[in-house]
């Protein structure tokens, strides 16, 4: 009796269990269908000619697949490769320069906790990361176009050069786990704070580098705002390019081939993505939750 | 010298101490100063000006035409009725976004943490939008919102032949909000999985032997436990629906050819303050103006957060309290 009441039971939990996962994984897939149909369609909107987009009623696929749209975007009248190529550099430069000022920020704040002032400061980078950045974009742009450098390349080098508050507190988090002795070692035999952080400290912050770099080069290689203000059509970046549309020598509009740019635009992220992943969802919650 | 060191030699180890000190604090300075630099010059230096320029009528050229108004333009922001309809629909945009986005994360987060097998899959999956770039995101969006070639214009009119709703115009700000949850998911999921996870599995088996319901569980243990990351997410999506204004401008220019900067208006109910501002300063040069609403804007953002802040006390669970 008590026996089979047992198996009962536990059938009827099971059963329950069946029934909670069933719906779990019906959810988790409606969910998954909503976020791919999007980047689906954008796919396969990439692959119709311009007459089949503005065909009404719709035409759900193309009847050929267009794959010279893919080839149209790199042709040569619509400069891909010179856009691509300054956002590449502004991306590179302003996240390489903000990576070793930041980082030697993090470092000072990790390993100096004794120092006069330090406190104070580091409270003023805990206020910075708070501050919605809305009040400064503005007033730099007023300076920089006074200093008469808008339309150059300066300010992402200044804005690197300047550090990040951000990863600065990201670098200060990540050196905090190292272990004290590394750096007395490292003092006793002659080593200077500078060597010791870009000789120990620097060399086995591999995840912090690889989150920092994907998020900022993602940051300025996805920007539209800044280049628009700063930059004019002649020397701006690919998310401009994009935005703006690839239109045809009489200057229409083709929606198509400019969605299978949009598809080249996005690919280098996702595979920096992939191949990062590992370290950028990690990232995403130290930085915000260990604070 | 000698003299000096002989009788005291604790001074000399103490000087030792000292210039120890001293030799760190230097070097922590040396380390700080770019960021110290970056500080004054990017922050310190525009805010000021800024600020004394929301006191003038400057308008981006001319310095010997430069009045000071004092702080008539502030004055104006509360005349001006595109700038109250701005911020109106900013409230509303706020209070559209930052539930749905933070309740269906926090859902997402929920499911996944009940030991679902392909987790990293799904992680993965839900994360790739956040990927996405603002002005490809805004592409994808267009072709399925669109009114006459959209996707889900489409899908309706097989169940419901001819529909044609204005998704982008009509009813842009449940559009924009849709945009904006696809988009801002993934972060919001793999931060709250990250709280779940962090929940001692020992304290949810002691409610449960104590005989707690899952609801219960859910109520008086999940919930008190998540409030720390509940209000830092809570916290970064209020700034960050104050300040969105991209999303729109694109909505409203993107793919219009050499116009693609600010010379379109978004649509009516995604004029938020900062477009609103935008177009002050880049299309009628009100520099004066426009930095004056910022600071508006900035004390309102400024007020909502340290009101969040000091309400978490109330709700926010921290072992301090507890013991």
């Amino acid at each position: 009796m008590a026996v089979r009441t047992l198996a009962v039971r536990k059938r009827r939990v099971s059963s329950r269990k069946v029934v909670q996962s069933t719906f779990s994984y019906g959810i988790l897939t409606l969910v998954t269908l909503l976020i791919t149909v999007p980047i689906i369609w954008l796919l396969i909107t990439s692959l119709k000619a311009q007459t089949e987009y503005n065909v009404w009623p719709i035409q759900f696929l193309p009847k050929v697949p267009q794959w010279q749209n893919y080839a149209e975007v790199f042709a040569s009248r619509h400069h891909i490769f010179r856009y691509a190529g300054n956002s590449l550099f502004l991306a590179v430069t302003n996240t390489v320069l903000s990576i070793i000022t930041s980082s030697l920020g993090g470092f000072a704040f990790s390993r100096f906790q004794d120092v006069p002032g330090r406190n104070r400061l580091f409270s003023v980078i805990i206020a910075l990361l708070i501050i919605p950045t809305l009040v400064t974009v503005i007033p730099q742009f007023i300076v920089f176009s006074r200093l008469g450098i808008t339309n150059t390349y300066w300010p992402w080098v200044l804005w690197g050069l300047g550090a990040s508050a951000y990863y600065i507190f990201m670098f200060r988090q990540f050196f905090l786990a190292f272990p004290k002795e590394l750096e007395d070692a490292a003092e006793v035999d002659g080593c200077n704070p500078f060597r010791i952080y870009w000789q120990i400290f620097l060399p086995n912050a591999k995840p912090v580098l690889a989150t920092a770099f994907i998020q900022g080069f993602s940051g300025v290689w996805g920007d539209w705002f800044t280049p628009v203000i700063y930059l004019t059509s002649k020397n701006t970046t690919l998310a401009v390019k994009i935005a703006t549309a690839y239109v045809t020598p009489q200057g229409n509009t083709i929606v198509t081939v400019t969605l299978a740019a949009c598809v080249v635009y996005i690919l280098p992220l996702i595979v920096m993505f992939f191949l990062g992943q590992q370290h950028i969802l990690k990232g995403v919650v130290t930085s915000g939750l260990k604070g | 010298m000698s003299i000096a060191q002989q009788p005291m030699p604790r001074t000399g180890s103490r000087r030792r101490v000292m210039s120890r000190k001293a030799r760190r604090t230097a070097w922590f300075y040396a380390f700080i100063t770019p960021w110290l630099l970056g500080f004054v010059f990017l922050w310190i230096v525009p805010l000021t000006l800024g600020f004394l320029t929301s006191l003038t009528n400057y308008d981006g050229l001319n310095l010997p035409d430069l009045k000071f108004v004092g702080l008539n333009n502030y004055a104006r922001a509360f005349t001006d009725e595109d700038a109250l309809w701005s911020f109106g629909q900013t409230l509303k945009w706020t209070a559209l976004n930052l539930p749905a986005w933070m309740v269906l994360s926090f859902i997402l987060a929920l499911i996944l943490n009940q030991g679902v097998k392909g987790l990293g899959f799904f992680r993965t999956a839900y994360y790739l939008p956040s990927v996405v770039p603002t002005v490809a995101l805004v592409w994808i969006w267009k072709i399925i919102l669109d009114r006459n070639a959209g996707l889900l214009n489409a899908v309706i009119s097989v169940f419901s032949p001819g529909t044609a709703i204005a998704w982008l115009t009509s009813y842009a700000l449940q559009g924009l909000t849709v945009i904006a949850v696809w988009s801002g998911l993934g972060w919001g999921m793999v931060v709250f999985l990250a709280g779940l996870q962090g929940i001692p599995d020992e304290l949810l088996e002691a409610a449960r032997i104590d005989g707690a319901s899952t609801l219960q569980i859910f109520r008086y243990v999940t919930i008190p436990l998540m409030t720390p990351v509940i209000f830092f997410v809570l916290v970064n999506g209020l700034i960050g629906s104050f300040q969105q204004f991209v999303v729109p401008q694109l909505l409203a220019s993107i793919g219009g050819g050499a116009a693609a900067g600010f010379t379109q208006v978004p649509p009516r109910p995604v004029y938020l303050s900062m477009n609103h501002v935008n177009r002050q300063i880049f299309n009628f040069q009100r520099f004066g103006y426009g930095t004056a609403m910022l600071w508006l804007l900035f004390i309102v953002v400024a007020a909502l957060t340290v009101v969040v802040f000091k309400t978490s006390r109330f709700w926010v669970y921290t072992e301090a309290k507890e013991k």
